[in-house]
């Protein structure tokens, strides 16, 4: 048996934990990049240098989950009215279920306004985001090719209807890394329930796990298993990890060439360090009455949302690359007034709030703010109960979505939907062009953003023949 | 001298430099290059592709001969580091691994200063060239220990090394070299090699292939391993669970020499159920195994789990693999009333899939066939077949007619879920029990529904179909009221009724799980219903609505004898009859004429015992994949397994009798190693490897003493975090059940294969510990190191569990502390604690009591009902969702019912659970 007496850390010596040393001490990856090429940091969320000259540093991505209606938020289209209840006839024979059936015009049960200096054209619902209007780019050219949830969540998160890839924002941090070395790169914040396809929407795919979005929740520790078990004290893990750590150091005596101890003992001694750093980036009570009012803290209604409205601007604020934020129900097949106009005063204020507040930090310049959801809605619907139950379906040809931020244009309407709003038909692009575009704006080209596997180089675009919306760009 | 010494060495230099929120690392020696190193990847990729092309037609001419131009030879990696001459003269260095800026490589074939490369302008690089270059070097400017031959292939005739396909003169043809193709073609008879080998250090024909190479480098093997890291590697490998201290002690103390003692512990580990357990996981992760469907509902699959003991049972039965390969793709039309014959083809349905009412029932039709035809390439031959769908495979000689012929194999196979008697040895045990809670669900749904219908309709007037105008009746509606019925649930005008409804529905659809049933496929025609066989079609672009030539069933014509319109034969021809398609594809596949077949098989089973493949990419044998380390010896033992009757078990004694699965895992020659083996893919030394999640999991549950070994039968349920088993997830029309562990203390306890695998929730042991990715053929489990890995083992409750059962089941064995803490050294490591460790752990323990005397554990809560709430799309109403109540849950151990000296030493369980000597295995 190993005499464990003779141990005097001999295994620190080598050159090699010499190397460990060096790259692990805070402030040190200038020094490491002269040491390693630049191939041994993949894997690793360190800082990386972007392609080109990034106009925005972080991102967040409000995804309204469940397909909110171009029509009845951002994208009016009168001729409906005309229309009101009239049958309307499909052409084709592919369809699902859910589109077969007698179908019929259905026009918006919302009042819109025009806002801002621009005067665009919003739902009457968004009162509070009315304000910001002059900070927004509309964007109407957006289409997808999936209606069902889980395929078209997948495509607008990872770029593959059938999942198992990167998400966006696993891209970005295996682009970028990280800004933050204490905090992922990559946070989604899920409402209550989280989304068909379930993490498959932040998933790491292909890539190894450090780029997987790591999911913060509302209450409660946000991170799962950051604190031990009710009970235990901090000093007594302190003294649990001493142990451990001599235990390690012993045994890695024995295996100095074996690189992954180290790592592994560095990994306990970060972890405990998170472990009392995370909770006060999550604690809004840090923040003061008046934030907290704006984002509609308290209020039942936008609670929910504002906290994590709120929580994505606290996180982008300390180097948060990527934070995706949920808010479900928009799925509106019957009964859509009253329930788009609940969703539209759950995210309004919050919303309004947070470009607010990111414009008065002056972190609006260096975040891009994207709205959408997986797609748009039909025109016309089948309807029930005496014409009075109609919401929409689900429509792929035309989304809603706009972009706040750097790089892109403010108080402008960029492409158009046709007549009815069906279909996406002016300065129209796909899902991977946004992405692109988003990778564009954030300093990453697409056709370079590679990452090897099953013997070809996948990128978040699939094909490499992504375009950028150049329409919406300044 | 640093630089150098850094490009060398850089594919073991470890990953952990920004220790950031996450941490990845890989040893000196396993994973795979693919999965680990992305960018080591792509610039291999780049430079096989295009850098080393272009070097050698642009700069090796001059700088690459006996004499080089300046003494600046580009013909090797350090070489061309070393700059020769240039070393002294020039400013900058020739080559900067990572910086393309520093590089003089780079600024000379920019020509924006002097000097220019190539010498000549009309030479000079194109703009995209120069970029290839930039590119290189920037991605770290990869040099692959096996020059690609792509300079000679280019140099060549066309025809000479072009592989030309079964479409004629004018169909597709790739630019391939022998070595693109080596895994077509047959594998070659190699003599066992002698020359230069001490015959004394061989103990298998292995090691005679393996010290060829070794002595190429000129590098020393490790010495032999002790026997306490022999028995633990060697139990960890076959059986997934620690020894425990008697088998230590008794293979230790064991007079007998070293090869009969290993070889008596060999065959009794071969034995053991717990090898099918551990090795059956490992085709499961190929296969694709999960207990529900993914996509939108991730419904329960009923009756998977036979599919699962099907596999374990077969690697305990040590059945061949060329039977193991056509029970999976044919079984049912190989035999069709064996009921196993039934479940063994469900392979073809285990990837994720779903159908509902929004999905487009021919397209997600055409979505399986194109998994099926893929992942049926992959698995069997580690070909990755998906590219074709569109177009011409890119890399490999595999035309997009190949494709549609191979998914032609399929296109006769439907879903079916036949009768399938259960077994003599399938465990149906447990069924009672759980259908009854099924049941129970069942009454407590209608029972809320039934209420909630009462409440609604007060004040209504009912809703009836057929006088709605907007509302087109079918036949025989008219009067029906549809609340109750779930054929129609659509119409109930109210969001908690339709959720109800739904979820009833959920509960009926897996009522089917608890009956003898089969997860399977058939071809046989519909019964009332003669059908022609189903016609396919290449399909442009891969898209059912552009329809092309027409196609019928085949074989791929790139792999070698296998093209039917040049040689046809009995083996490579499919007749295009509905039935039969897939025995005949089976039987192309499960034979020794395959060169493929064998190849990969061995090359998995090489790198669940190595940690990595001889070739490294073990799901592509392709171009793009790597070649083989030792190509004879993979021939070789591709030979020794057909001859041996694809027995995996042989295959296994093969490999754990040689020399080079015996070494210590500590490289007798460390910087020799450094230098001329970084990756270890001579074996020098043996791997060292982190545990598996399953393995970790189990060995945790072993070492506490509360493993359950029962074997197979209905997934079980483990505890799991709270926070994640009651996460409200989003279904269609409602939240998916919440997560309940098994009311059984024991089931809890069962070993981690038998657990439910649920593709849209994994356990975070699973997720944190690089599970299986249950969506695509898992071709190595990695084995990074984040922080979240932390959190999971060092603040979950499962940690905490293990670790407090542990400790009352030391105490209630041995009477002293030193007992106890040498006990649990034995059981964690496989040996007794140094005095140091011993007076350390002491002082801790004690330390710990003293502590858990002052303080009195709250007792558990009471649980309450679960309640959970969503919204809802109907009117988008938030809605309370009443899941599942804890009726006769039998709770774990809890610190409150123990004494502070039991949590004290729980608290040395917990990091003895966490150390590195735990998760490690050398």
């Amino acid at each position: 048996m190993p005499n464990c007496d003779q141990i005097q850390n001999a295994g620190l010596m080598n050159r090699r934990n010499f190397i460990y040393q060096v790259a692990s001490g805070a402030g040190s990856l200038a020094l490491t990049s002269m040491l390693q090429p630049q191939s041994a940091l993949a894997g690793t969320l360190s800082a990386k240098l972007p392609h080109h000259a990034p106009k925005a540093k972080s991102c967040i991505f409000l995804f309204m989950e469940g397909g909110p209606s171009h029509i009845d938020t951002f994208d009016p289209k009168p001729k409906l009215e005309d229309f009101h209840l009239k049958e309307f006839f499909r052409e084709g024979d592919e369809f699902s279920s859910l589109e077969s059936g007698r179908r019929y015009y259905i026009q918006s049960p919302f009042k819109f306004r025009r806002v801002g200096k621009s005067g665009v054209q919003m739902c009457e619902h968004f009162r509070h985001l009315a304000d910001c209007a002059d900070d927004i780019c509309f964007y109407r050219g957006a289409y997808g090719e999936s209606v069902n949830h889980p395929t078209a969540n997948f495509h607008v998160s990872t770029g593959n209807k059938f999942g198992g890839d990167p998400a966006l924002g696993a891209w970005v941090s295996y682009g970028l890394g990280t800004k933050n070395e204490n905090l992922p790169a990559f946070v989604v914040l899920p409402d209550l329930a989280i989304p068909q396809g379930g993490p498959g929407n932040w998933g790491n795919g292909f890539m190894p796990p450090i780029y997987q979005g790591t999911t913060f929740r509302a209450t409660g520790a946000p991170i799962l298993d950051l604190n031990p078990p009710q009970g235990v004290t901090l000093e007594i893990q302190r003294s649990n990890l001493n142990l451990l750590a001599e235990l390690n150091r012993q045994h890695q005596v024995y295996h100095p060439e074996h690189e992954a101890l180290e790592a592994r003992i560095e990994s306990y001694e970060l972890a405990f360090r998170m472990q009392a750093e995370i909770p006060g980036v999550v604690d809004l009570d840090n923040e003061s009455q008046a934030t907290r009012d704006m984002y509609g803290i308290g209020e039942p209604d936008t609670d929910n949302f504002g906290r994590r409205c709120l929580l994505a601007r606290r996180l982008v604020e300390r180097g948060v690359r990527f934070v995706q934020l949920y808010s479900s129900g928009w799925d509106s097949h019957d009964y859509i007034e009253s329930a788009h106009s609940k969703r539209m005063r759950a995210v309004d204020k919050p919303i309004a709030a947070l470009l607010k507040d990111l414009k008065r930090t002056g972190l609006l310049d260096e975040t891009l703010v994207i709205w959408t959801g997986e797609f748009g809605r039909t025109p016309d619907n089948g309807i029930r109960e005496f014409g009075k139950a109609y919401g929409r379906d689900h429509n792929s040809g035309a989304m809603p979505m706009w972009f706040a931020g750097p790089g892109v244009r403010k108080g402008e309407v960029i492409g158009a939907t046709d007549e009815m709003g069906g279909k996406a038909v002016e300065a129209a692009h796909p899902i991977k062009d946004i992405h692109t575009t988003i990778l564009h704006l954030m300093g990453l080209k697409d056709a370079d953003l590679t990452y090897f596997n099953e013997g070809r180089f996948k990128q978040i675009s699939q094909t490499g023949d992504a375009k950028l919306i150049r329409e919406i760009l300044t | 001298m640093m630089q150098e010494i850094s490009a060398k060495r850089r594919k073991c230099l470890p990953l952990v430099l920004g220790l950031g929120f996450a941490m990845a690392t890989h040893c000196l020696s396993f994973a795979s290059e693919a999965a680990v190193e992305p960018d080591s990847a792509e610039s291999e990729g780049l430079f096989a592709e295009e850098a080393w092309p272009l070097l050698q037609a642009k700069c090796m001419e001059c700088h690459s001969t006996d004499e080089p131009e300046s003494s600046f030879d580009m013909s090797s990696l350090e070489s061309l580091m070393n700059g020769g001459e240039l070393s002294s003269k020039a400013a900058i260095q020739t080559l900067v691994p990572g910086d393309p800026e520093s590089s003089m490589l780079y600024q000379v074939v920019l020509r924006t200063s002097e000097p220019e490369m190539p010498p000549a302008k009309r030479n000079a690089l194109s703009d995209e060239q120069v970029e290839v270059i930039r590119k290189w070097i920037e991605t770290g400017a990869a040099w692959p220990e096996t020059l690609p031959d792509v300079a000679a292939a280019d140099a060549l005739p066309l025809d000479k090394f072009a592989v030309t396909v079964s479409q004629g003169p004018d169909g597709p043809r790739w630019n391939l070299t022998e070595d693109d193709t080596w895994a077509l073609r047959p594998p070659k008879r190699y003599a066992v090699p002698s020359e230069g080998i001490d015959q004394d250090s061989v103990k298998t024909a292995i090691d005679a292939f393996l010290f060829t190479e070794l002595n190429k480098k000129d590098l020393a093997a490790a010495p032999a391993a002790k026997r306490l890291a022999l028995i633990r590697r060697a139990t960890y490998d076959l059986t997934g669970l620690p020894p425990t201290p008697e088998e230590v002690e008794a293979f230790v103390d064991d007079t007998l020499g070293e090869d009969e003692a290993f070889d008596a512990l060999l065959e009794r580990l071969l034995a053991s159920q717990r090898y099918g357990e551990r090795w059956g996981r490992h085709w499961l992760d190929v296969a694709r195994y999960a207990d529900t469907d993914g996509y939108a509902n991730d419904s329960e699959r009923p009756n998977a789990w036979r599919y699962r003991d099907y596999v374990i049972r077969s690697f305990n039965d040590d059945k061949s693999y060329d039977d193991f390969i056509v029970e999976q793709v044919a079984g049912d039309e190989l035999a069709p009333n064996d009921p196993e014959m039934k479940v063994a083809a469900g392979f073809l349905r285990m990837g994720p899939w779903e159908l509902t009412g929004m999905s487009v029932e021919s397209v997600v039709r055409q979505l399986w066939l194109d998994d099926v035809t893929h992942n049926t390439g992959v698995s069997f031959l580690a070909l990755s077949l998906r590219c074709a769908r569109c177009h011409d495979h890119k890399f490999d000689p595999l035309p997009t007619k190949d494709y549609y012929r191979f998914q032609a194999n399929f296109t006769t196979t439907r879903f079916v879920t036949p009768e399938a008697k259960y077994l003599p040895d399938e465990n149906v045990s447990h069924i009672p029990e759980l259908l009854a809670y099924i049941e129970k669900k069942i009454a407590y749904n209608k029972k809320s529904f039934d209420a909630r219908y009462e409440a609604f309709r007060q004040g209504r007037t009912k809703y009836n179909k057929s006088q709605d105008p907007f509302v087109e009746a079918k036949d025989g509606e008219e009067e029906k009221i549809v609340f109750i019925d779930e054929e129609n649930t659509d119409i109930a005008p109210d969001a908690e009724l339709k959720a109800y409804a739904k979820r009833r529905k959920i509960l009926l659809a897996e009522l089917p799980g608890y009956e003898p049933l089969a997860y399977s496929v058939t071809s046989a025609p519909l019964e009332d219903d003669d059908v022609a066989p189903a016609e396919t079609f290449i399909l442009a672009g891969g898209s059912l609505d552009a329809k092309g030539e027409r196609v019928y069933p085949g074989v791929l014509s790139m792999v070698h004898g296998s093209d039917d319109s040049e040689a046809p034969s009995a083996w490579n021809t499919i007749s295009p009859d509905a039935r039969g398609r897939r025995l005949a594809l089976a039987n192309w596949l499960a034979s020794p004429s395959n060169p493929l077949t064998a190849r990969v098989m061995v090359n998995r089973i090489w790198q669940w015992h190595f940690g990595m493949g001889i070739v490294k990419t073990s799901n592509n044998f392709g171009k793009m994949g790597s070649r083989p380390t030792h190509p004879e010896l993979l021939d070789w033992m591709a030979q020794y397994f057909v001859e041996h009757r694809w027995s995996v078990k042989e295959i296994h004694r093969l490999i754990m009798r040689s020399a080079a699965y015996r070494r210590s895992s500590s490289a007798a020659d460390v910087a020799a190693v450094e230098l001329q083996d970084p990756n270890n893919e001579l074996l020098s030394y043996f791997p060292p490897r982190r545990l598996m999640s399953e393995e970790l999991r189990d060995s945790a549950l072993s070492i506490a003493g509360v493993l359950n070994l029962e074997m197979g039968g209905l997934p079980t349920f483990p505890d799991l975090n709270e926070d994640v088993a009651h996460q409200p997830r989003k279904i269609m029309g409602q939240l998916a059940s919440a997560y309940r562990p098994s009311p059984e203390r024991e089931q809890r306890r069962r070993r981690t294969v038998y657990t439910h695998y649920q593709r849209n929730m994994a356990h975070p042991i699973q997720e944190v510990f690089d599970g299986a990715p249950m969506d695509i053929a898992c071709e190595a489990r990695r084995e990074s190191i984040v922080t979240p890995q932390v959190f999971n083992l060092f603040n979950g409750q499962f940690s905490y569990d293990m670790a407090l059962e542990m400790a009352a089941n030391l105490e209630a064995q041995f009477p002293k502390r030193k007992g106890q803490i040498e006990r649990a050294f034995r059981l964690t490591f496989g040996r007794p604690p140094s005095p140091s460790e011993m007076k350390t752990c002491l002082a801790h323990v004690q330390k710990m009591s003293k502590h858990h005397n002052t303080v009195t554990p709250e007792p558990p809560k009471t649980r309450e009902r679960l309640r959970r709430s969503f919204i809802h799309e109907f009117g988008g109403k938030t809605l309370v969702n009443e899941d599942w109540d804890w009726e006769g849950f039998e709770f774990n151990l809890h610190p409150s019912e123990v004494e502070a000296h039991t949590r004290g030493l729980a608290e040395l369980c917990l990091v003895l659970i966490n150390s590195n000597e735990f998760i490690y295995i050398y």
